[in-house]
């Protein structure tokens, strides 16, 4: 049997986690540097671009430089990529055939359906406008794992709030049942940059995390956020509040915002629970908090 | 006669589509830009709760959430008759100074430069153009490298926005009534760290980067000026009493003149709506007709006293008396950096100012207005922003936003004359139609964001309800 050595790097990495061994990921990561390396197609939806920009802001495992340059080949990414019009269009196109089977397609942005999903166009191919509706439809059963970024994407969230005239709809509601494997959910709003790339290098080194029944890894979906939280049971507890947090999973307590900098309670004010399904509730607090 | 769509102008925030003709010299003689996403933000609003406005427009865009924060707040608490603390304006200040920085060094650098450089000879840098490069291998060697320095500064002025924002984009604390962080006196010191980190590349990287490429591009600074007229509508509070840093103004022909917000009036007459014409956005209201004949675009065209006028950096910094040179692509880019560079200086004015321990929001019960309205006006990175509020029961009767974007992209109003952008790409000449790099610098250089866009749809030639509609001019 011939094994790449991707093959054999994904399967060492995956021993040595089963086995609970200690790997310095950077260093396995980096030889995954070249062009030829399963790519990154990530594509926008009806958003506002902030899980792109969150994502520029990731320092754990490692800092954008070093996963565009290093680790990842980002073959579409419409914020970042020097490419624009046919060209941008034909990189594309041609890197999911190029890569059939083998890419990770990004959805950032819910996807409109209302009015032919002509609420949200990504480009023109030989003159006629493809629609992330189409997009989503089209490089979804292409690629070998889908991720969804952000709550819009993953919920429709924001996009898809009342009255939704748009009929914007979440990743896996339009892919159900036509991926290789299940839409992989990493709500947020936007998505925690660390929570990103490293379960983009884990899809890549490992493969499907396990998943909590909102289909996102357990590994950053496992606890509420109240858990722990520097106020629970403390009298600054916004609990009584209308605070969301013990009732939102991710990992805000935890690795905060911002390189460790913050986050919403520490800036003192409730969650709003940006990374669950129902967000954004009405009102966002669940009390009357004033 | 020829024609060049470039759909999507990557490099920005958002879906923007821009179509050209050319004449037998490759002379640009009509243009049109488009917005392809629609969101219908307005709609959403209405019902809630007027203080969720703060947290829900900042979703508008992951670029300048701050700006759409502050404005949603500013309405709101002039709907209340609220006045925020010095406090709580200087921590809006610096959380919104923060976010400045970042887009402006993210603009240059990543969404700009590669206009005019090669990049590393990978994705997402390669393929591109490769027309009219002009720097040498070791001046494009020093500006990738310091692309990659300003992925890290842009970086850490976001993580400075954090201290006292909670975190970015979409900051979690700013809020009508002020904002709701205490800052320590260890948050101060943190701040003040990245700040100088930030302040020394601006004042050096940045500040002899955007001078090397104004000495290589000097010809841009004829190319792409548009009508050359200019609005403000002023950011950062320098005190309780309206003190603004860049003050609102207009530049009409090069004279400076007052800025009034009842001026500004909405077209839609080359727009899919159904609703008047002409309106002022706090009477203004947003009823979609997607077959409408004449139209081509989604996008209203704002028009103050009846004009055309750019936002951006260029606006505030001529108002303002920092920057007076010119009109043009390399104005726009120069007077960006100027802005940037006077932002960090005062940023730390505005930090010696803010008092440990204090809280920086006096008490949110008062800006929670049970009927009345409000306009909040600021500047996003890319230009003047402004959030029309009317509420009632408590609840957001009406809400109408234009941003920046709408200004800059605008279709063609009901007198005829076309928005900015459009009027900056007419007169351009196109060296190689196969690789329209000049396209590219101009829109660029206006930095649009078209999620800002809040109006836009998709554009001409697309089935709406069984109606195709061609563009102008097709």
């Amino acid at each position: 049997m011939k094994i790449s050595r991707r093959d054999f790097l994904a399967w060492t990495v995956a021993a040595g986690v089963a086995l609970n061994v200690e790997f310095n990921l950077d260093n396995v990561n980096n030889v995954m540097a070249a062009e030829t390396d399963p790519p990154i197609i990530w594509i926008q939806g009806s958003g506002c671009s902030g899980c792109t920009i969150s994502t520029l802001n990731v320092t754990n495992p490692t800092t954008i430089d070093n996963v565009l340059l290093n680790k990842i080949s980002m073959k579409y990414n419409s914020t970042l990529m020097t490419a624009s019009g046919d060209l941008a269009m034909q990189t594309l196109d041609q890197s999911a055939t190029q890569y059939k089977g083998q890419f990770i397609l990004v959805i950032e942005g819910a996807v409109p359906t209302g009015a032919n999903g002509n609420y949200c166009v990504i480009g023109e191919v030989n003159g006629v406008p493809l629609t992330m509706q189409q997009a989503v439809l089209k490089y979804g059963p292409m690629a070998k794992y889908v991720v969804a970024a952000g709550t819009c994407a993953s919920f429709g969230g924001v996009s898809a709030s009342a009255p939704n005239k748009t009929s914007c709809s979440s990743a896996s509601t339009i892919l159900s049942g036509k991926t290789t494997n299940p839409v992989v959910n990493l709500s947020g709003c936007p998505v925690h940059p660390t929570v990103l790339i490293q379960t983009l290098l884990d899809l890549i080194l490992i493969g499907m995390p396990a998943v909590d029944t909102n289909h996102r890894p357990t590994k950053y979906y496992g606890t509420t956020v109240h858990a722990t939280c520097e106020r629970r049971d403390k009298d600054n507890c916004f609990e009584d509040k209308g605070c969301i947090g013990p009732g939102c999973q991710n990992v805000c307590s935890t690795l905060k915002w911002n390189n460790g900098q913050s986050w919403c309670i520490t800036a003192n004010y409730a969650c709003i629970g940006c990374s669950n399904p129902a967000f954004p509730t009405s009102p966002l607090l669940s009390g009357n908090y004033d | 006669m020829s024609t060049i769509v470039l759909d999507p102008i990557t490099r920005l925030e958002g879906h923007l589509k821009v179509s050209v003709t050319l004449d037998a010299n490759n002379i640009v003689t009509a243009a049109q830009s488009t917005g392809n996403l629609y969101r219908d933000f307005e709609n959403m609003l209405v019902g809630r709760v007027p203080k969720d406005a703060a947290f829900l427009t900042q979703r508008i865009c992951g670029v300048c959430p701050v700006s759409h924060a502050i404005a949603s707040s500013k309405a709101t608490e002039q709907a209340a008759g609220f006045k925020p603390s010095l406090q709580g304006l200087l921590l809006r200040d610096l959380i919104q100074g923060a976010n400045f920085i970042s887009s402006n060094v993210l603009h240059f650098y990543q969404l700009a430069l590669m206009d005019y450089v090669q990049g590393p000879q990978v994705h997402p840098w390669t393929p591109g153009y490769t027309q009219d490069f002009r720097f040498n291998a070791t001046d494009s060697q020093a500006l990738i490298n310091n692309y990659v320095a300003a992925l890290s500064i842009r970086r850490q002025a976001h993580e400075m926005g954090a201290i006292f924002g909670g975190k970015l984009p979409h900051v979690g604390n700013v809020v009508p009534g002020g904002v709701t962080a205490t800052p320590t006196a260890t948050d101060i010191t943190n701040f003040r760290n990245y700040l100088n980190t930030v302040a020394s590349f601006i004042k050096t990287t940045y500040a002899a980067d955007v001078n090397k490429l104004a000495a290589a591009y000097n010809d841009y600074y004829t190319v792409g000026k548009g009508y050359g007229n200019l609005i403000s509508y002023g950011v950062f509070d320098t005190n309780t009493s309206g003190g603004l840093l860049f003050p609102a103004g207009t530049v009409t022909n090069g004279a400076v003149g007052s800025f009034t917000q009842t001026n500004i009036k909405e077209y839609v007459g080359h727009s899919w709506y159904s609703s008047p014409s002409g309106a002022n956005p706090a009477s203004e209201t947003t009823t979609p007709n997607f077959g409408k004949a004449g139209a081509y675009t989604w996008l209203k065209a704002p028009r103050y006293s009846g004009a055309p006028y750019e936002a951006g950096s260029l606006a505030r910094t001529w108002v303002s008396g920092d920057y007076r040179h010119g009109v043009s692509v390399m104005d726009r880019h120069l007077a960006r950096y100027t802005e940037t560079n006077k932002i960090a200086t005062n940023m730390l004015t505005w930090l010696n100012q803010v008092v440990a321990g204090v809280s920086g929001s006096v008490n949110l019960g008062i800006a929670a207005p049970v009927s009345g309205s409000g306009i909040g006006l600021t500047e996003a990175p890319r230009g003047a922003l402004g959030h029309w509020l009317t509420v009632a029961n408590s609840a957001i009767s009406k809400y109408q936003i234009v941003t920046p974007t709408c200004w800059n992209a605008s279709p063609m109003d009901d007198a005829g004359l076309v928005g900015p952008i459009e009027k900056a790409l007419i007169g351009t000449h196109v060296v190689d139609t196969a690789q329209p790099v000049e396209l590219l610098r101009i829109v660029h250089s206006f930095d649009p964001c078209t999620g800002c866009s809040v109006h836009v749809m998709s554009p001409e030639g697309v089935e709406m309800s069984n109606f195709v509609v061609q563009p102008l001019g097709a």
